[in-house]
């Protein structure tokens, strides 16, 4: 009984890991339709905020719930300036720009902080199920994630930003033809798909240490999720995650962890056979 | 009309994107080498009828029947390789690349390289395109890109040729060659024309196919199309009455 | 047709110096330079393999090293345990080629494209370098090889004459023989793009919509191209591996991925010529400035990467060639040309 409980957690608790790594991807993917291919780099440098922040003696708390998502946020406003807007309707290029920036990045990074992982102590300890320890963290990864997920869909849904959003994903013509400024849709589009991101990075922060290659580990998973979700931000993520987090963390309880991430690209494959444009390119596709 | 002599029919033909019916259960017979054409007014479905038949779409629901062969919802290049010639919309050409180059690609398909050659400069200049069998397709006009795709069509040596608003954008001179080249062509297979250019119209058209609101609704010659009170006042009042 | 090539004076040039520096480079210089040359080649073999399928076939492929690391690792598993590297060579060919078929089959007849198609590719490499990466333990061993994980395959086998497994190569033969694989690829791809089968993959790259309206299946040409592109990228691997004696998984990383589509971006996209010369001058660059401590390598490579889409999206070897014609142009145009021009008509 515990172990199941314990089993379903570690489900829940994947999915969630899915959503908070992909969601701020999934923004900038289902406005824009490019991928931001350093998006494994600003998780990154939200993690770096929360280090460093820390480590002047700002509360945790605070560096990852307002500092990061604002430092990156800024960041990729700032990216966007100069460099996103120059390549609009040139989907590959901006695909290898933001490669180089990757790229970039890292390099960067690494001459300044040195290439050493960092640790960041986990907030909040364990707890025990039955037998088994569980870390607190878990659940505040669980509950961040469904957060995140009701703030997207309420600004989605009730704000005029949100409906300007939502008419520049239907057809984003005809949305510059009724007068929104596309460009200023897309700058912001883009900071707070990246301070989402931020947001991200330095809640993973603690469970992983930083390290300025620390990026490469999570770009495959959430890369796959958003393609393999389409265009919805929501529902997309949603569904992606689910599956995908259920597929990956059921192989990894079978197999270890390196089959988990195999599993993950191969059901993502098979899907995309099926359904190019993704899950909600065919299914759902009217959803936020 | 028995099958026997259609190269083309749909029965029940529907498409639906959403809850809109753009295409509504139409069946549709074209005999071997008739020319037709297709008119109505914007939104009639004519071009949705015409993807549905080139497989760029998938219908809802009925059958497309070419040469005794089901083909609803194939891929393309199989209905291609059965013997239909295609024509979309928008110029569907190769940019980067010479004319020559263009139209021997489509040549090739079918025939060895010495034959293909012979056929591609007969192409040209059957359409009369000749001086522009080098250029680069990219820089020629919109009207000079319409002759290409069409010498392209043309060179598949198809027994279908399916033209969906073939005269867009053309000059009035290449409009009349292009008028010769579709009467010239029907000789030795059958065509369907979507156009609302009504000059370009007149000068081809025989038999003529009216839908409104994704059904067919009238099919009757040209002559009595003009005349029909109720077309005029779907689709062509104005037109015929400035005319 | 193959006309085409013949004709092409850059054809013979490209040949012909491929052919001296072949010949004349060993008897000219010492050993440490012709062994950096013969690192310059083996990449600029997998340089041509995504030049080919970006600029003749409009496939962009993010994860290139993967087929690279692939032809590694097959070469390096198959030359341990059978003692010889003839066959392992050919395999290194052949099996990254049914990797490639396969998945493009997944890629292409799902019709993905651009952005799906880019990141398909990304994490393909991705997940094949974790998987490698995590080999480590003895138990990952296929016959007598280890895969040994993050620390690699050592003691990879040198190249032999075919057939006498005890006739190594020395450094200055296997420059030859890799200059000469160089050379034949660079020939077969430039006939095989002036090809029938090139011409229909250039029109998919142009129009794929017309190319299927022709009655060609765009899906399967595309596969076709990207095995082709994945045969020679695990050849290039395979090369790779036998000249260093050693691979790790630095071969199937996302930095090598992006080196390869920095050369082509670099050369320009659309040719054959351009890959090599970005590849070699790039390699040298980074040769030179490995040298400095202070700059970070993979920042380098970033900044150039963002500096190309930005400032020179067509490459060098146009640009160049545009600057020419232009130049060409402007000298054909000079005012006493032009009197000279009058002149002669005149005097007719």
């Amino acid at each position: 009984m515990d172990y199941t409980l314990v089993i379903a957690l570690e489900m829940v608790r994947a999915i969630a890991w899915l959503v908070l790594l992909s969601s701020g991807l999934a923004i900038i993917f289902g406005m824009m339709r490019i991928i931001n291919f350093a998006h494994g780099e600003f998780l990154m440098l939200g993690g770096y905020t929360v280090v460093i922040s820390t480590g002047h003696g700002v509360n945790e708390w605070v560096a990852m719930l307002v500092l990061a998502p604002i430092v990156v946020g800024i960041f990729g406003v700032i990216v966007e300036r100069l460099v996103i807007q120059r390549l609009y309707g040139r989907i590959l290029d901006s695909l290898l720009a933001t490669w180089g920036l990757s790229m970039l990045m890292i390099g960067g990074v690494t001459m300044i902080f040195g290439n050493s992982v960092t640790g960041v102590a986990t907030p909040l300890g364990g707890m025990s199920i039955g037998a088994y320890q569980v870390p607190r963290y878990n659940f505040v990864l669980i509950f961040a994630a469904i957060a995140l997920l009701l703030i997207i869909w309420a600004v989605l849904k009730f704000t005029k930003a949100g409906l300007i959003a939502r008419a520049t994903m239907q057809n984003p013509d005809m949305s510059e033809a009724l007068g929104i400024p596309t460009r200023w849709v897309y700058m912001a589009t883009f900071g707070i798909g990246s301070a989402v991101t931020g947001f991200a990075g330095a809640l993973l922060a603690p469970m992983t240490g930083v390290v300025p290659t620390m990026g490469v580990n999570f770009i495959a998973q959430s890369f796959i999720t958003v393609i393999t979700g389409g265009a919805s931000i929501i529902t997309g993520t949603l569904a992606a995650a689910g599956l995908l987090g259920s597929i990956s963390q059921g192989m990894t309880f079978l197999t270890g962890p390196v089959y988990g991430d195999a599993a993950l690209l191969l059901a993502a494959l098979v899907l995309l056979r099926l359904l190019p444009q993704g899950i909600t390119g065919r299914i759902f596709k009217k959803s936020l | 009309m028995s099958d026997d002599y259609n190269i083309l029919t749909t029965r029940g033909l529907t498409m639906q994107f959403g809850g809109v019916t753009a295409v509504d259960n139409v069946d549709f017979n074209l005999r071997e080498g008739e020319l037709r054409c297709l008119l109505g007014p914007n939104g009639a479905g004519k071009s949705t009828f015409f993807k549905c038949l080139t497989g760029q779409l998938t219908p809802t629901k009925g059958t497309v029947t070419f040469a005794g062969q089901e083909i609803t919802g194939a891929l393309t290049h199989k209905i291609v390789n059965l013997g239909v010639g295609i024509k979309t919309q928008v110029p569907n050409v190769f940019d980067g690349v010479s004319a020559y180059e263009n139209v021997r690609l489509s040549a090739r398909r079918k025939h060895l390289a010495p034959l293909a050659r012979e056929l591609t400069h007969a192409t040209l200049e059957r359409c009369g395109i000749t001086h522009l069998a080098k250029r680069e397709v990219g820089l020629l006009s919109h009207g000079q890109r319409q002759l290409v795709e069409l010498a392209m069509v043309l060179a598949g040596e198809p027994k279908l040729i399916l033209l969906d608003e073939p005269a867009a954008g053309m000059t009035g001179d290449e409009r009349d060659r292009l008028a010769q080249l579709v009467l010239e062509s029907a000789r030795s297979a059958a065509v369907v024309v979507v156009e609302h250019d009504m000059a370009f119209i007149r000068q081809i058209a025989k038999f003529v196919t009216v839908f409104n609101r994704g059904a067919i609704f009238r099919e009757a010659m040209i002559e009595d199309i003009m005349q029909d009170r109720e077309v005029q006042e779907i689709y062509l009042g104005k037109q015929a009455n400035a005319a | 047709m193959e006309k085409s090539v013949i004709r092409d004076p850059g054809f013979y040039v490209m040949v012909g110096i491929g052919l001296a520096v072949m010949f004349i480079a060993p008897v000219m210089l010492d050993l440490f330079t012709i062994m950096q040359f013969t690192q310059y080649v083996v990449l600029s073999v997998f340089a041509l393999s995504l030049g080919y399928i970006w600029g003749f076939g409009g496939i962009l492929s993010f994860g290139q090293a993967a087929f690279f690391g692939l032809g590694a690792y097959t070469f390096a598993v198959a030359s341990i345990n059978m003692g010889s590297t003839t066959i392992p060579m050919v395999l290194a060919f052949i099996i990254p080629t049914i990797f490639g078929a396969a998945l493009g089959y997944f890629m292409f007849y799902g019709r993905l494209s651009d952005v799906y198609l880019g990141v398909v590719t990304l994490v393909v490499a991705l997940i094949f370098w974790k998987l490698i990466n995590h080999t480590a333990g003895p138990e990952y061993s296929i016959g007598k090889a280890r895969l040994g994980g993050f620390n690699g395959i050592p003691s990879i086998p040198t190249l032999h004459i075919p057939g006498d497994t005890g006739a190594w190569l020395d450094p200055a033969q296997m420059f030859q023989v890799f200059m000469a694989i160089l050379i034949i690829i660079y020939i077969a791809l430039r006939f095989l793009i002036a090809s029938d089968f090139g011409r229909v993959s250039i029109g998919i790259r142009e129009n794929e919509t017309r190319a299927s309206l022709l009655g060609y299946d765009v899906r399967l040409q595309k596969v076709i191209v990207f095995a082709i592109g994945g045969g020679i990228a695990g050849l290039a691997g395979a090369m790779w591996a036998t000249y260093q004696s050693f691979i790790d998984p630095n071969s199937v990383s996302m930095e090598m991925s992006a080196k390869a589509l920095v050369w082509v971006m670099a050369g320009g996209v659309g040719t054959l010529a351009g890959p090599i010369i970005g590849c070699i001058l790039l390699q040298w660059l980074t040769l030179k400035l490995g040298t400095v401590d202070v700059v970070n390598s993979i920042a380098v490579l970033g900044a150039i990467m963002m500096v190309l889409v930005l400032a020179l999206p067509k490459g060098i070897v146009p640009t160049a060639k545009m600057l020419a014609m232009n130049g060409w142009t402007l000298w054909n145009r000079r005012p006493n040309r032009d009197a000279v021009t009058r002149k002669a008509v005149k005097h007719e």
